[in-house]
């Protein structure tokens, strides 16, 4: 090759290499466009060159060698252009990321596969290529347009948005909004879990009401600290369910409207007409998710509950297989991970989708109300676990180990009840239902996002709300050991392996190199 | 074992250049073939279109009847080719490089244990067997291209200017050596050295700007005085020998 | 031809050897992509001090104060990957811009090419060990990161795949750089083309702006750049595999045309 076209390259390089410098500061300056332009010319008086030398190439083999190698090189960069069209057709990926993050979790492709069935107008995923975190969200959003039929993903560049995408646009600079016809979602963070939250906003056709009752001690959606529960509220919303207080004095009625009523840790009594408001709720067909934790005393639990086939010990569980989470190893902190397999609240709970719940109660089955129903328990403790009824000591830590004698029988720490009521339509619809968890602590900020504990909640309002089709894990976001090393073994790995590698690799080399010249 | 070499009217053209302009011959079978002619003449040009590496622009050259142009490594896997100036890797050792050129030319195992010691008798390399080829003198390295030529015993030993810069001794030696290959290999042996050429070849072409000037029998040289005389005629003044 | 070919191969990596150049690009991408990784991973540990003092949440990470997007993924592996691979368009060059073009200064290609050898086999070897040789770069370089993931418990499946994003592309570089080298018989301009052509195929960004969108994105298809961040961030893509197969094929058989038409000069 020339000169000509060697200089011209070189003028293009720093062409390009000068913009990619200073773009911060204005976009392609007169320098670069310059360098580029003239290097475009010398490649090209080159390359017009080497044409005629072509033309001066003696010799019909000659010109037939060159002719065909030419067309043999142009041939292969068409193939190879056309195989990169064809395979970027292909969706075929292989996700090895530490949670899989760039593949749908169960209740991402769960959603997807009701929308299939449900039809109704598209939902488009708006994708924004200039947003900031563009690059890490675009296999995300790629996983969707490969996964979800129902969904389709719009590329802002070059499709025009809808109004309402653009108006978001402006204000937030999201990377991704999701869209049904005019109506879109900011989606926020552009984590799956956001993503497909905005999509399950989008098309449900009802919010479910969640009522918590209030005025008993009950547990504080509005507070945010880390022993507060405004967690659940936050939660709730984003899956689209409405939690709303009900003042249970107050009200003589549960709400015609609620789908789920929460009665949630009450520490005081509540009022004869409280209860037999809950109860002609229940008998009506409603549903209800109770919360208890240990030393909580309430005639909600002694009188309330065993008339639904509930029998909550003023006792606590204690188990020694719990593992050192919180820093805190006392077997007061239960790892629950044996679960019913057919209960529809712990069904897609396992050994490996544990659930955190300190200072828990345990939640026997009394007798049934009425022979049709069903009371089912959900999740146990271990093998090793007992109880204790002196609470107070157990929670200040001073039972470390199962008394001699103690009772190793199947602790139940989750209970279920399914009561068909409503006359002689015997439809899931008129069926009361009841979750009884032993423990309030695993719904609280501090925990919620610890372990399966949101799953857990999500799948008994879910079940509650007879919206069990959506009962799947949601994706654990990225939950890798995030402290890899400590700044001192980082240090140390340093000096060992960034320094004393190439150390041996320039000591190896020279000792080569001596020996293949002598 | 040898061939035979018949050149059909071999140009090559460089552009405006004409560096071989329809140049004939034929080769006997077991000829020792001398090319000479001044610098520029076409003698290397000739050599690389005979061996496949250039392409003539016309004409073809046949060795055993197969095209070089056509099916030039049929032609390569009969040809042995020591090239001017010997192109040999410097970092490799004596041994390790003809074992390398010998598993090239695809010989293995003993076969080319045996081909790699006769070409080292042949050539007097024990010496310097294990010296790597960036250290040898040039009479050594001028041995090191005639062995890996020979390794695979081709029909046609094809040398190009083999004496050049080497002292009387080694120039002595290295003629020694060629004359050893009459009757073995057809050998085509291009040189700038006059009586080198009077020596050693049976017939010497003569070339000049690309043609063939002269083509002579060692005979004919000697009934015409000498080949000097033969090379002022055709391509200088002084008296001339008729081809 | 296979053995053809291994005579090839173990004379080509005695060649590559006996230079002093090999041993100082091992060195110094060893030392360059170790320095960086741990710039990075102090970086990130630094970042992880802050969220987990009390004064700015009130509690420890383990709580999940932490936020989602501050992760080692996106902290450590991405920016080293993108720095490990301007480091190797930045030595693979000096590497790449002797292999064809010494055989055509010193001579040597009249050796191997009169010798009964095929061009592309000729080509065939010396492009093998030079991908052996990104093999042995990545190798080295590899130690520090894997010490960490497994050390970390982070998943050694996320470094495959980042480690097998920078063998695609260093191949595809490689081959780049072994083309131009095949085109000339000086080693300067072989590095100065073996630089200049992966640069200007790194990212087309500098085009965006004075070409059609629709011509954009085909020149963002085109980029080197646009088919390696997915292979830092854990996953292998089919059509990234096939581009960056394709870039190294073409190289290749750029190589052995050059052989091929050096005849018909």
């Amino acid at each position: 090759m020339t000169f000509l076209p060697a200089a011209g390259l070189v003028m293009i390089l720093v062409g390009v290499g000068s913009y990619y410098a200073t773009r911060s500061l204005h976009g392609l300056s007169a320098f670069s466009s310059a360098n580029v332009v003239l290097g475009v010319a010398l490649v090209a008086i080159g390359a017009v060159a080497q044409a005629r030398r072509f033309r001066g190439f003696s010799g019909a083999e000659s010109r037939r060698v060159v002719l065909r190698w030419t067309a043999l090189l142009l041939g292969a960069l068409a193939l190879v252009i056309g195989v990169d069209v064809w395979a970027s057709t292909f969706t075929a990926r292989l996700d090895l990321t530490i949670d899989r993050m760039y593949t749908l979790s169960e209740q991402s492709v769960a959603l997807c596969r009701e929308l299939e069935q449900k039809g109704g107008a598209p939902v488009e995923l708006v994708f924004f290529e200039d947003a900031l975190l563009a690059k890490d969200v675009r296999l995300l959003v790629a996983a969707y347009a490969d996964s979800c039929r129902a969904v389709e993903v719009r590329d802002a560049r070059r499709r025009e948005p809808p109004e309402a995408a653009r108006d978001i646009y402006k204000t937030t600079a999201t990377t991704v909004i999701a869209c049904r016809g005019d109506v879109c979602d900011p989606v926020g963070y552009p984590s799956e879990r956001n993503i497909t939250n905005a999509l399950a906003r989008l098309t449900r056709e009802r919010a479910i009401r969640v009522y918590f009752t209030t005025g008993h001690g009950e547990i504080d959606l509005a507070s945010e600290s880390d022993t507060g529960y405004s967690g659940i509220a936050a939660l709730l919303r984003d899956q689209g369910f409405e939690p709303q207080a009900f003042v249970g004095p107050a009200a003589a009625e549960v709400p015609a409207d609620a789908d789920v009523v929460v009665v949630a840790a009450p520490e005081r009594d509540l009022m004869p007409e409280e209860l037999a408001a809950l109860d002609r709720y229940l008998a009506r067909g409603g549903r209800m998710l109770v919360l208890a934790d240990a030393g909580q005393h309430s005639n909600f639990y002694s009188e309330f509950l065993p008339r639904w086939g509930f029998t909550l010990d003023d006792a606590v569980v204690l188990d020694r297989a719990s593992s050192p989470l919180l820093r805190d190893p006392k077997p007061v902190n239960l790892l629950v991970h044996l679960f019913a397999p057919y209960n529809p609240v712990t069904r897609n709970l396992s050994q490996r989708t544990m659930v955190l719940l300190p200072r828990a109660r345990p939640v026997d089955l009394g007798r049934k109300p009425q022979p049709d129903d069903k009371l089912d328990r959900a999740a146990f403790a271990s093998q090793r676990a007992w109880i204790s009824r002196d609470v107070s000591q157990a929670l200040a830590g001073a039972e470390t180990s199962a008394p001699d004698g103690a009772d190793s029988h199947e602790i139940s720490i989750v209970a279920t009840g399914r009561y068909p009521r409503g006359g002689d339509e015997d439809t899931s619809a008129h069926e009361a239902r009841i979750v009884v968890v032993g423990n309030r602590d695993f719904a609280s900020n501090r925990l919620l996002d610890a372990l399966y504990n949101r799953d857990l909640l999500l799948n008994a309002v879910r079940w509650l709300g007879n919206d069990e089709q959506h009962i799947a894990l949601s994706d654990k976001g990225w939950t890798p050991n995030q402290d890899p090393l400590t700044l001192q073994q980082t240090v140390a790995y340093f000096y060992f392996l960034a320094f004393a590698l190439p150390e041996s690799l320039l000591l190896l080399g020279i000792f080569a190199w001596w020996r293949l010249r002598a | 074992m040898s061939a035979k070499i018949e050149a059909q009217r071999v140009s090559k053209r460089f552009g405006s250049v004409v560096a071989l302009d329809e140049l004939s011959l034929e080769i006997a079978p077991g000829e020792v073939f001398g090319i000479i002619g001044p610098n520029g003449a076409g003698k290397t040009t000739f050599l690389r279109i005979l061996t496949g590496y250039w392409l003539a622009s016309d004409g073809d050259v046949f060795v055993d009847g197969i095209s070089v142009t056509r099916e030039r490594f049929r032609v390569q896997a009969r040809l042995g080719y020591a090239c001017e100036q010997p192109k040999l890797y410097a970092d490799h050792r004596v041994d390790t490089f003809l074992g390398m050129m010998g598993e090239l030319r695809g010989l293995s195992g003993q076969t080319l244990r045996d081909a790699t010691a006769v070409a080292v008798e042949r050539l007097g390399l024990e010496p310097v067997l294990k010296r790597r080829i960036g250290v040898l003198s040039k009479g050594f390295r001028q041995r090191v291209a005639l062995a890996q030529a020979l390794l695979h015993e081709p029909a046609l030993l094809v040398v190009d200017e083999p004496t050049v810069g080497l002292d009387p001794a080694q120039q002595i030696e290295l003629r020694r050596i060629l004359a050893g290959f009459r009757g073995q290999h057809t050998v085509i042996l291009c040189t700038h050295q006059l009586h080198e050429a009077e020596m050693l070849c049976d017939r010497v072409a003569l070339l000049d700007r690309g043609r063939l000037a002269a083509l002579a029998t060692a005979d004919e040289i000697r009934a015409g005085g000498s080949l000097e005389a033969l090379f002022l005629a055709k391509v200088g003044s002084g008296p001339g020998v008729t081809p | 031809m296979t053995r053809r070919l291994w005579a090839l191969a173990r004379k080509e990596m005695r060649q590559l050897f006996a230079s002093p150049i090999a041993y100082v690009v091992l060195t110094v991408y060893v030392a360059l992509t170790g320095i960086y990784f741990f710039q990075h991973l102090v970086s990130y540990n630094q970042l992880l001090f802050v969220y987990q003092s009390e004064g700015m949440t009130g509690g420890g990470f383990d709580q999940g104060t932490v936020p989602s997007q501050i992760n080692v993924l996106n902290e450590v592996f991405v920016p080293s990957a993108e720095d490990f691979g301007l480091f190797l368009l930045v030595v693979l060059p000096l590497v790449t811009m002797r292999v064809f073009s010494e055989e055509r200064a010193n001579g040597t290609d009249e050796l191997l090419l009169t010798s009964g050898l095929r061009p592309y086999e000729v080509a065939l070897a010396k492009h093998g060990v030079t991908y052996l040789f990104v093999t042995l770069l990545l190798a080295g370089s590899a130690i520090y990161p894997a010490v960490v993931v497994l050390r970390g418990g982070l998943g050694f499946e996320h470094l495959v795949a980042l480690y097998s994003g920078q063998l695609f592309y260093g191949c595809a570089v490689a081959s780049l750089g072994l083309a131009c080298s095949a085109f000339t018989s000086s080693q300067i301009v072989a590095a100065v083309l073996g630089y200049a052509i992966p640069f200007v195929l790194l990212d087309f960004a500098w085009l965006s702006n004075t070409v059609s969108e629709h011509a954009a994105a085909i020149l963002k298809e085109a980029a080197l750049l646009s088919h390696y961040g997915s292979f830092a961030r854990g996953v292998i893509e089919l059509r990234n595999v096939v581009y960056f197969a394709g870039i190294t094929g073409l190289g290749w058989l750029a190589s052995v045309a050059s052989l091929e038409l050096s005849r018909a000069r």
